[in-house]
């Protein structure tokens, strides 16, 4: 059981004029607990991911695992990622016994009935039966393939686990199951997760903390009740509004014309705050906030409530209703 | 596994049996044969000297007639097989593995060497194969030898940069990824997940090239820098016989004939694999058998307005082992300016509905109803060319990803007036001008710059959006979108589902939402259907959602959806089974074994969709009363789900 920290971690691909996809990125997944990360595409939310496992550069900043930098680790880490897609994510001609065989740590099983036995062990953990461990992943459901998704990232013993958008490729009655099962493992094994997906009420189900992503960037993270009932970002609330609900209309809270707005291009990151041109209470609502435009609302963000990236937040203003009847539980 | 296995079997048998498969077949036994048995057969016969019939024509003795020391042409030919042969494939294997070393190193070496090795690759590429022999081949030296390393180095770069490119797709495959994750090593990564993907195509490739290089070898001894005497292959015969063309035709014909019948052999084992390991697929053929008929429905009563009839309407796939029908007997209406929504799981039939609808299902499928009407037009029994316009301008389909619909080298403004250039006639700059109207329409900013733009340069709302402006190009008055937020980001969701929303009261357009999301049809459609395996099992109007859904597979999938207010203390709700596959529906109720209400009548009679109330109805023998729809969590053992 360890804690996972991200300190001041900046991606950055290609060459001068290429795309910071995460900018400064400090957040801890304290030991034990389940750390949600929402964000739309594009946020850099998946980078952060594979920045940790190894998969994308880290260019500034450290990631630390039990406090030890990760790229000092040896490469079978005790930090190991659920992929999103389990049609891709499995090698096709590959048994699934294998494929988890594979991520075992070296020696850790005693010859081929040990590790057959392990693999009927984490084959059972996700549910599954283990008497399948010779099957194809072909011969699977997307839900099942989850499973041995989630089980080969067991097999590397970790105590940190990254689940990057694992739900989000599978049909509404089995991704219950499916979350069923992680928050499960997570309680029995104890394990430090940052569950990542764009859908808030997956990630309120499972989480202890909420971060919120926007273009690189976290805008505001907190206990998960309290950002979701109290959001301090603009962008948060946008995101808790725009939640498709059977019991909301389309139409609450309209935005005018900034609802078609354009996201913004991560290869031109507007100036000081990232969020100004969707903002609806910035600098295209209110001409007298130059400050959005000029002045970064991450230097401060300390300060503030949840760590907010904003200098209008909700907490500075008068209280206003939360954007959703309903959404507080 | 064993079905897998027999799958694949029988997929090489049916393989064997088309005319291409065949000819393969045995031109390969043929020259295989051959390269083993002639020499042992006719090596005395090939090389006896018969100074009394030096250079004669065909005769009954010699049937090809005979070279300049009197021995049997034909018999050399013959004897030659086995040497072409093996030269070839020796090169193809020695080009081939030389290759394939040189396309996976980049990815086992550092960075800057596997750059370095890349280029090395591009450039040799870029040099004609059979000058890169030639050049090889007065580098090795004349002689066999020195032709077999010359042919196969020519082979090599282009197959090192199929390898590549190849590899470089199976790389970024998220199985490679987790690999890496779990710790594995870059040798034991490249042997065990990636040359196992790319291996079908690399054989494909290599028995072409054998092909090639058996010709490349006959090239290189007929000029001399091959094969040297006294051993011959093709080429040198060849080479011979053309000395006495004038004499004896046969003689350089022979081995001419021979060569591209051998090379033939290769090429064609070559497509016919190609076709069965799905390198290039061939449909399979299917003989012409009848489609099961669909059960009869209910007749519906249909108002003057309605716009879209559907009735018994059904899908079928044929399959070797029979029709798999994915939808079956499916009956809605779709009022003018009216939004009605389909929703339902993966595989419950929801976007086939869409596509029979809009006439888009491909062949082999099948497509049959009772009644299929849009707009007083019969869908089914009107010629294409008729529907063409009617369905372009009154009809608009928006999909799940607007990248595949957009023509990725045109300019969107473009392709948004070429409709209306085609269906109302238009001239181009009138066209392009209503294109621009149209993309402000669905509030793309910036429209007249944006209409010039390519679809690679909108985001993905965007791109949507502009699918949306191509709908409404014509003046449509239904638009089917299948799934068309699934893509996007909540906000960007629902932003376009605004759009539809407005489109739809501006313009008094009928829209049929297909979706999995529950929430999104109930914020977005005043009706909606229920489907499951292939059938409607509930009709009713989003209002009366809240109230209670009556089908039980309705009320479990409400209750499977996750919302902002779930009970975190609870475990979710699911459902637990899985739908059946629809080759194998069950005889009664195919919701029957996940149904919690399901008794023994549920198995062996199936449901039909009928009225409760005038606008709600249900396919179960036991609607659900109680009124409002408790998000009551069924005690689920974990492993329940699927
Ligand atoms: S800093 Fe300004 S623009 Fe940014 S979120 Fe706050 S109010 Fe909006
Ligand atoms: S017909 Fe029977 S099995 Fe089918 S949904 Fe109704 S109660 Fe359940």
């Amino acid at each position: 059981m360890s804690e996972l920290m991200f300190d001041a971690v900046s991606v950055r691909y290609g060459g001068r004029r290429g795309l910071t996809a995460v900018d400064q990125v400090s957040l801890t997944v304290p030991a034990g607990q389940v750390v949600g990360l929402v964000g739309e595409s594009g946020s850099g939310k998946s980078t952060l991911a594979r920045a940790a496992v190894g998969l994308a550069p880290v260019s500034a900043g450290r990631v630390l695992l039990g406090g030890a930098d990760v790229r000092g680790l040896p490469r079978r880490r005790p930090l190991q990622l659920v992929f999103q897609d389990p049609y891709s994510s499995l090698d096709p001609r590959m048994s699934i016994g294998e494929s988890i065989t594979e991520a075992m740590p070296r020696g850790a099983h005693r010859g081929s009935a040990g590790r057959r036995a392990e693999v009927a062990r984490l084959l059972e953990l996700v549910n599954l039966d283990p008497d399948r461990a010779a099957t194809l992943p072909g011969h699977l459901s997307g839900g099942q393939r989850q499973r041995v998704a989630l089980a080969r990232a067991l097999a590397g013993r970790p105590d940190v686990l990254i689940a990057d958008e694992i739900t989000s490729a599978l049909d509404v009655s089995v991704q219950g199951a499916v979350l069923n099962l992680v928050r499960s493992l997570q309680r029995r094994l104890n394990l430090s997760m940052l569950f990542i997906s764009h859908n808030l009420a997956v990630v309120r189900y499972l989480s202890d903390q909420i971060a919120v992503m926007y273009l690189g960037r976290i805008v505001e993270v907190g206990p998960a009740e309290q950002v979701l009932t109290d959001p301090q970002h603009r962008y948060t609330r946008e995101l808790l509004a725009a939640a498709p609900s059977a019991h909301s209309s389309l139409f609450d809270g309209d935005l005018g014309d900034l609802a078609d707005t354009e996201p913004a291009d991560p290869h031109h990151p507007p100036s000081g705050c990232r969020y100004h041109p969707r903002c609806p209470i910035g600098p295209l609502v209110h001409v007298d906030r130059t400050v959005c435009v000029s002045e970064d609302p991450a230097e401060g963000a300390a300060r503030r409530r949840h760590r907010a990236a904003c200098h209008f937040t909700a907490s500075d203003l008068a209280p206003t209703a939360i954007p959703r009847g309903g959404s507080a539980s | 596994m064993a079905t897998g296995v027999g799958r694949r079997g029988s997929k090489w048998l049916a393989a064997a049996r088309t005319p291409l498969g065949a000819c393969s077949i045995v031109l390969l036994t043929l020259v295989v044969a051959l390269a083993v048995l002639a020499p042992i057969l006719w090596q005395d016969r090939a090389f006896a000297v018969d100074t009394d019939a030096i250079g004669q024509g065909p005769s009954g003795t010699h049937l090809l007639g005979t070279d300049s020391l009197g021995r049997d042409i034909l018999f050399r030919v013959l004897v030659a097989t086995r040497l072409s042969v093996t030269l070839a494939v020796l090169a193809t294997v020695i080009g081939v593995t030389v290759g394939l070393v040189l396309g996976a190193l980049p990815s086992v070496l550092p960075r800057a060497a596997g750059r370095l090795v890349i280029s090395v690759v591009t450039i040799a590429v870029a040099f004609p194969g059979l000058l890169l022999a030639l050049f090889f081949a007065v580098i090795f030296g004349v002689g066999t030898h020195g032709a077999v390393l010359a042919i196969a180095f020519a082979m090599a770069p282009s197959f090192a940069r199929l390898a590549q490119t190849l590899a470089a797709s199976v790389v970024g495959r998220d199985f490679v990824s987790a690999a890496k994750v779990a710790g594995v090593g870059r040798i034991r990564l490249l042997v065990r997940h990636v040359l196992p993907n790319i291996g079908e195509p690399l054989v494909v490739n290599a028995t072409i090239g054998a092909g090639a290089a058996l010709l490349a070898f006959a090239g290189l001894s007929f000029l001399g820098i091959g094969v040297q005497a006294p051993d011959f292959d093709w080429g040198r015969l060849l080479n011979e016989g053309l000395d006495g063309i004038y004499l004896n035709p046969a003689a350089a014909l022979a081995p001419g004939v021979a060569v591209v019948l051998a090379g033939l052999a290769f090429n064609l084992v070559g497509e016919a694999v190609a076709g069965v390991v799905g390198v290039r697929t061939r449909s399979a053929r299917i003989g012409r058998r009848s489609v099961p008929a669909a059960g009869t429905a209910a007749a519906e009563e249909h108002g003057d307005d309605a716009l879209l009839v559907v009735e018994n309407l059904q899908v079928a796939f044929p399959r070797p082992s029979g029709w798999t029908v994915p939808v079956r007997g499916v009956s809605f209406t779709v009022r003018a300016g009216e939004a009605v929504g389909v929703v339902g799981e993966s595989g419950s039939g929801k976007s086939l509905t869409g596509l029979a609808v809009s006439r888009l299902v491909e062949t082999p499928g099948v497509v049959t109803a009772d009644r299929l009407e849009f707009a007083g037009t019969p869908l089914l029994t009107t010629p294409e060319r008729e529907l063409r316009g009617l369905l372009g301008t009154s009809l608009a389909m928006v999909f799940q990803d607007p990248m595949t619909s957009f023509n990725p080298t045109r300019r969107i403004g473009r392709q948004l007036a070429e409709v209306s250039e085609q269906h109302q006639g238009l001239p181009r700059r009138k066209a392009f001008e209503r294109a621009v109207g149209r993309l402000r329409s669905v509030r793309i900013p910036a429209a007249e710059r944006r209409a010039r733009q390519y679809p690679h340069e909108f985001s993905g709302g965007m791109r949507q959006r502009a699918m949306i402006g191509m709908g409404l190009m014509g003046e449509p008055r239904l638009i089917i979108a299948d799934e068309p937020t699934t893509a996007l980001d909540v906000t960007v969701q629902r932003q376009l589902l605004r759009l539809l929303a407005r489109t739809r009261t501006e313009g008094d357009t009928a829209i049929l939402l297909i979706s999995h999301d529950i929430a999104v049809v109930s914020q977005t459609c005043d009706r909606m259907l229920v489907m499951y395996a292939g059938r409607v099992v509930e009709d009713l109007l989003t209002g009366d959602l809240a109230a209670g859904p009556r089908h039980p597979y309705t009320r479990a999938l409400l209750a499977a959806t996750l919302e902002l207010d779930t009970d975190r203390a609870e475990p979710l709700t699911v459902i637990p089974g899985r739908p059946p596959e629809p080759d194998r529906v069950p005889a009664g109720c195919a919701f029957a074994a996940r149904c919690p209400a399901a008794t023994d009548q549920c198995l062996v009679e199936d449901p039909v969709l009928e009225s409760v109330t005038a606008a709600h109805r249900v396919a179960c023998w036991h609607p659900q009363e109680d009124a409002a729809p408790e998000r009551a969590r069924e005690a689920v053992t974990a492993g329940g789900a699927e």
